[in-house]
């Protein structure tokens, strides 16, 4: 019976067991390589970034000391405005005319 | 200095949040095909396995950088414990619990040999929540999510996400569309 049983082809390389079974083309060590090169990436993008923009105005958390110092400067600075708006003088033109004869004369050329 | 350590505190804060990213994808794409393009699912699995090499000293950096700030005020005891902080206790709160959770799935995976496999995957599980966790604290307490191009990308990534994870989902609650 086993002998009478046609002989099975051989397995051709790209169906064996020894294929390369992809969907992609990248192997797992570029994947980590990638993974580790994003990481550092956005580690040294946004240290430039932080570095360019220390004190940013509109951060969501702040801790109690900066968060009372941006309360007295901004008490501060509105404090100077009140202040320069109270004593804020006004220029205007003190020289006027008159009706009286002149009491000097001016010698024209 | 207290402006150097707020600057790598800065960054590595966002570093650690992008690692997660890749460790979470990487976790759902084996069954979600969504690295398909890239790589096989071996490949990926792999990625995934070596995640906490990258996430691990991000998260550190973070944490130690903020406990070395003076102006931070952030203790030991506020790494562990949420909501012990004089100030945005909800922001810096949610990141507490990311750090908490990530622990649980980081022990619970070099554990795996001892824990049944059921119970190791409701662990793991522990880590959608991880991330939705760093995500808020990141969202409530980013002083670089002020930028939209940070914050577009943050997003991005965020509702990519979130995407394959409700995919992940429906193919977990409708096993039969897997077979079909």
């Amino acid at each position: 019976m086993r002998a009478n049983s046609p002989t099975l082809p051989p397995i051709p390389a790209k169906t064996g067991p020894g294929r390369r079974n992809r969907s992609g083309p990248v192997a797992a060590w570029g994947l980590k390589l990638g993974g580790f090169l994003t990481t550092l990436g956005v580690f040294a993008g946004t240290l430039g970034y932080a570095n360019t923009h220390l004190f940013v105005t509109n951060a969501p958390l702040r801790p109690a000391a900066v968060a009372a110092v941006a309360t007295a400067a901004a008490t501060s600075a509105a404090a100077v405005t009140a202040v320069r708006s109270t004593t804020t003088t006004a220029l205007t033109s003190s020289v006027r005319t008159t009706t009286l004869p002149a009491v000097t004369a001016t010698k024209t050329s | 200095m207290d402006l150097f350590f707020w600057e790598i505190a800065r960054a590595s804060g966002l570093a650690a949040y992008a690692a997660l990213c890749i460790s979470v994808l990487s976790g759902l794409a084996p069954r979600t095909q969504a690295l398909s393009f890239l790589a096989n699912n071996r490949a990926v699995r792999a990625l995934h396995d070596w995640t906490p090499w990258i996430v691990i000293p991000a998260a550190l950096t973070h944490i130690l950088a903020l406990l070395l700030d003076a102006t931070a005020r952030i203790g030991i005891l506020d790494v562990f414990v949420p909501f012990l902080t004089t100030y945005g206790q909800l922001a810096i709160g949610l990141g507490t619990i990311s750090v908490d959770l990530l622990i649980i799935v980081l022990v619970t995976t070099w554990f795996r040999r001892r824990l049944a496999n059921n119970a190791w995957q409701w662990w793991h599980r522990a880590s959608y929540l991880g991330f939705v966790t760093m995500f808020l604290h990141a969202m409530l307490s980013g002083t670089d999510l002020t930028s939209p191009v940070i914050s577009v990308l943050s997003w991005a990534s965020a509702i990519g996400i979130g995407y394959y994870a409700l995919e992940r989902l429906g193919k977990a609650l409708n096993p039969a569309r897997i077979r079909a």
